[in-house]
C-alpha cells in the first residue's frame, strides 16, 4: 500500500492522481488559514507581532521534519540499497533549507520588537543555524562528486551524522536556559496555547506541508526524469 | 603461472574488451599490443587488481588472486606509463624507500653498479625534479632489478628511452626469463625479443 | 617484523618530504602569527579585552591555519601513483590512511605547538590558560588530522568544489572548539571534558582510516 513511497513507477502514478486535487486543496487551505490568521485575536502582550508566529512555528516544524524525513530516506537508502531514497534525498534538501531560512528571517523579525535584537547567540537559534548550514552543505555536495554511487553514499552518511543536530535543536530550549520560549504544544500535556490561536496555527501548518508536498512531488518527478536511464 | 580466464571488463557500460584468455607459463614473455584507447593499461590494472573486472578470474601460481592479493603482489613488480618516484626526493632516497618497501636483499655497492649501467650515477644526490624524464624513466625501471620479484608487469617500458637504454632492456628481459621469470608488458614497438608473444587487443 | 621495518621507512620518507617542504609549515605559521596581529589591529590594543577573547582567537586561527594544509593530505601520492607501490608492498590501504593521519599530526601539528606559547604572550594569558590550550590542542589537532584525512580523500573523487572539503571539516570542528574552550570557564568540570575531548578523538580514529580508504579504493577506480 505504501510502496509508492519507495518504488519511483507506483510513485509516478500515485502522483498523477493526486497531482491537480491536491493543488486546488492547497489554495483552499492556505486562503482559509489567512482568514483565520487575519481573524485572529491579538495578544495581549504583544499585539499584532503574534501574527508572525503563523508562519515562523510551521516553518520551523517543517525544517525539521524535512530533515528527519531525509534521515529515514537515508537509513532506508543505505541499507535496503534503495536508489529512490537517494533521489528524495536529493529533492527535498532544498526544500528544507527554505523552510529553514523562513524561519531563521521570521524569527529575527520577531525578535526585533519583542527582544530588541536581531539576534542572540542562544541554543536555540544556534542550533537551527548550524542547521541551515547543514542544509546548504547537502546541496553543495550534491553538485560535488562525479561518481553518483559514491556522492549519493556519502549524502547519506552526511544526513546521518547530522541527525545528531534534530533532538539537540528539539530539546535546547528545555536543557539550557534560552532566551527562546519552551514548546507550547506537545503531545503528552495539554497545549498551552489558546483555542482561537492554535486552529490557525495548525491549518497553517497543513498549508505549509501542502506546499513543501508539491514542490517535492515536482522535484522528485524532474529527478525521476533525468535519471530514468540508471533505475 | 599466470592465468587469466575469461576477463572482460566495461566501464561506463562501453565495453572495454572482453573474453580475453592468456596463460603464461615461466620463461614466458608477452607483449600486449593495441591502438590507442584500446584499453592496454586498464587490462594491466585489471590484473593487478586495481579496477574491478566484470567477469572472469586471474590464477597466480594456481591460486585466484583476489583471495591472496598480498601474496600476489609480492611476487610482482609494476612499472606503471607514469612515473612514481617522488619529485622532492633525491634518486638515492627514491632507491633506498623502494628496496626497503619490497625488503629487498641488494647492497648499497650494487646498487651503485647498477646506477652506473644506466649512467645516472653522477645524480646520487640530485633531486628528482631536476633530471630529465629520460633519466627518470632508467630510475623507475632500476625497481625492476631492485626488487627481485617474478612477475614483471610494465607499462610502456620503451617510453623516453635512447637506442643503448632499449638494448639494455631487452638484454634484462632475457635474463629474467632464464632466471624463470615472467613478462608481461605493452608497447608500440617491436622488441627484437626470440620466443615473445604477442596478444592484439 | 618486515611489515614494522615497512613502517619505519614509511616515516622516514615522511620526514624526507616534510623537510623538503619545510616552507610550507613555516608559511602556515607566519599566516597564524599574522591574522593574530590583524585580530589585534581590528580589535584594538585593550589588555582587560584581549585577555578574555585571547584564547578563542588564538584556537579559531590555529584551526584556520592548520586547515590550509590539509589539501595536500593525499594529493601528491596520489597523482604519482605512489599509493599504489606503497599498497603493493604489502600494506593495506587502511594502514596507509592511518600512518598518514600519524605522520600530518606530527610533521605538521605538534611544530604548531611551539608557536601557541608565543601567541598567549601576546594576548597576556593567564599559566592556566596557556596549558589548557596546548592540551586541549594536543587532542584538537589529532582530531583535525583525522577529519582532514577524509575531507582531503573525498576531494580525490570531486573535481570541480574543492573548498567543501574544509567546510565539512570546519562544521564537524563546532563542538571540540565548544569542548575545548568550556575547559577555561571555571564552573564547567575540566577532567569531563579533557575525556569527552578524547572520545571524539577515538571515534574519529576508528572511523576515518576506513572511510578514507574507501574514498581512495574509489578514486582509483575512476582514475
Amino acid at each position: 500500500m505504501f510502496n509508492f513511497l519507495i518504488n519511483p513507477y507506483k510513485f509516478n502514478k500515485f502522483v498523477d492522481i493526486i497531482f491537480k486535487p491536491l493543488v486546488i486543496l492547497t489554495l483552499l487551505v492556505l486562503t482559509a488559514g489567512l482568514f483565520l490568521v487575519y481573524f485572529s485575536p491579538l495578544d495581549y502582550q504583544q499585539g499584532l507581532t503574534v501574527k508572525i508566529m503563523y508562519i515562523h512555528v510551521p516553518s520551523a516544524w517543517l525544517a525539521l521534519l524535512t530533515y528527519a524525513i531525509m534521515t529515514i530516506y537515508s537509513i532506508i537508502g543505505l541499507a535496503f540499497k534503495i536508489p529512490f531514497s537517494f533521489i528524495i534525498n536529493k529533492a527535498i534538501a532544498p526544500i528544507g533549507a527554505v523552510f529553514t531560512i523562513l524561519c531563521l528571517i521570521s524569527g529575527s523579525m520577531w525578535g526585533k520588537p519583542m527582544w530588541g535584537t536581531w539576534w542572540v547567540w542562544d541554543a536555540r537559534l544556534t542550533s537551527v543555524a548550524i542547521l541551515f548550514i547543514v542544509y546548504l552543505l547537502i546541496i553543495f555536495l550534491n553538485q560535488t562528486f562525479e561518481n553518483r554511487e559514491v556522492r549519493e553514499k556519502t549524502i547519506a552518511i552526511f544526513i546521518l551524522i547530522g541527525s545528531i543536530n534534530l533532538p539537540i535543536i528539539k530539546f535546547s530550549v528545555d536543557w539550557w536556559n534560552t532566551l527562546h520560549q519552551t514548546a507550547s504544544i506537545s503531545k503528552l500535556s495539554a497545549p498551552s496555547i489558546d483555542m482561537s490561536m492554535l486552529q490557525p496555527l495548525l491549518i497553517m501548518t497543513i498549508g505549509f506541508s501542502m506546499i513543501g508536498v508539491i514542490i517535492a512531488i515536482l522535484r522528485i518527478k524532474a529527478e525521476i526524469l533525468l535519471r530514468k536511464k540508471f533505475l | 603461472m599466470l592465468l587469466i580466464n575469461n576477463l572482460s571488463f566495461s566501464r561506463n557500460d562501453n565495453i572495454i574488451f572482453q573474453n580475453l584468455n592468456l596463460s603464461l607459463s615461466n620463461r614466458s614473455i608477452a607483449q600486449i599490443r593495441g591502438k590507442n584507447g584500446s584499453g592496454k593499461t586498464t587490462f594491466l590494472n585489471v590484473i593487478l587488481n586495481f579496477l574491478e573486472s566484470k567477469t572472469g578470474e586471474i590464477f597466480w601460481e594456481g591460486k585466484n588472486i583476489k583471495k591472496n592479493i598480498f601474496n600476489f603482489y609480492n611476487k610482482t613488480t609494476f612499472i606503471m606509463d607514469h612515473n612514481t618516484c617522488t619529485r622532492k626526493m633525491t634518486v638515492l632516497d627514491n632507491i633506498n624507500f623502494w628496496s626497503r618497501l619490497s625488503s629487498s636483499k641488494l647492497t648499497k655497492d650494487e646498487i651503485v653498479l647498477l646506477l652506473e649501467t644506466f649512467n645516472i650515477q653522477k645524480y646520487q644526490n640530485t633531486k628528482t625534479m631536476y633530471l630529465s624524464s629520460g633519466e627518470i624513466r632508467k630510475l623507475e625501471l632500476l625497481r625492476l632489478i631492485l626488487e627481485q620479484k617474478k612477475l614483471w608487469i610494465l607499462d610502456e617500458p620503451y617510453n623516453h628511452l635512447d637506442d643503448l637504454s632499449i638494448e639494455i632492456l631487452n638484454q634484462t628481459f632475457i635474463d629474467h626469463i632464464n632466471k624463470d621469470g615472467v613478462i608481461l608488458f605493452t608497447s608500440h614497438l617491436k622488441p627484437s625479443i626470440n620466443n615473445l608473444e604477442v596478444v592484439d587487443l | 617484523m618486515k611489515l614494522i621495518q615497512k613502517i619505519f621507512f614509511f616515516f622516514n620518507r615522511e620526514a624526507k618530504l616534510f623537510y623538503s617542504n619545510i616552507g610550507d609549515l613555516f608559511s602556515n605559521i607566519l599566516f597564524f602569527f599574522l591574522s593574530i596581529f590583524i585580530f589585534v589591529f581590528a580589535l584594538g590594543a585593550d589588555e582587560q579585552l584581549l585577555r578574555n577573547v585571547g584564547m578563542g582567537i588564538i584556537w579559531s586561527l590555529l584551526l584556520l591555519s592548520s586547515t590550509l594544509s590539509l589539501r595536500k593530505f593525499y594529493e601528491d601520492d596520489f597523482n604519482n601513483s605512489v599509493i599504489k607501490i606503497i599498497h603493493m608492498g604489502g600494506m593495506s590501504y587502511e594502514l596507509i590512511v592511518f600512518l598518514k593521519i600519524l605522520s600530518h599530526f606530527f610533521f605538521v601539528q605538534i611544530p604548531f605547538l611551539a608557536s601557541i606559547p608565543i601567541a598567549c604572550v601576546f594576548f597576556n594569558l593567564p599559566i592556566n590558560e596557556v596549558y589548557n590550550l596546548i592540551l586541549t590542542f594536543i587532542i584538537g589537532s589529532f582530531i583535525l588530522s583525522c577529519l582532514g584525512s577524509i575531507s582531503a580523500s573525498m576531494n580525490l573523487l570531486n573535481k570541480t568544489n574543492f573548498s567543501i572539503g574544509s567546510l565539512i571539516v570546519l562544521l564537524f570542528f563546532i563542538p571540540v572548539i565548544i569542548f575545548s574552550i568550556g575547559t577555561n570557564n571555571s564552573e564547567s568540570d575540566f577532567n569531563s571534558l579533557i575525556s569527552l575531548l578524547l572520545g571524539i578523538a577515538l571515534i574519529f580514529l576508528g572511523i576515518s582510516p576506513w572511510s578514507s580508504a574507501a574514498f581512495i579504493k574509489l578514486a582509483l577506480r575512476n582514475k
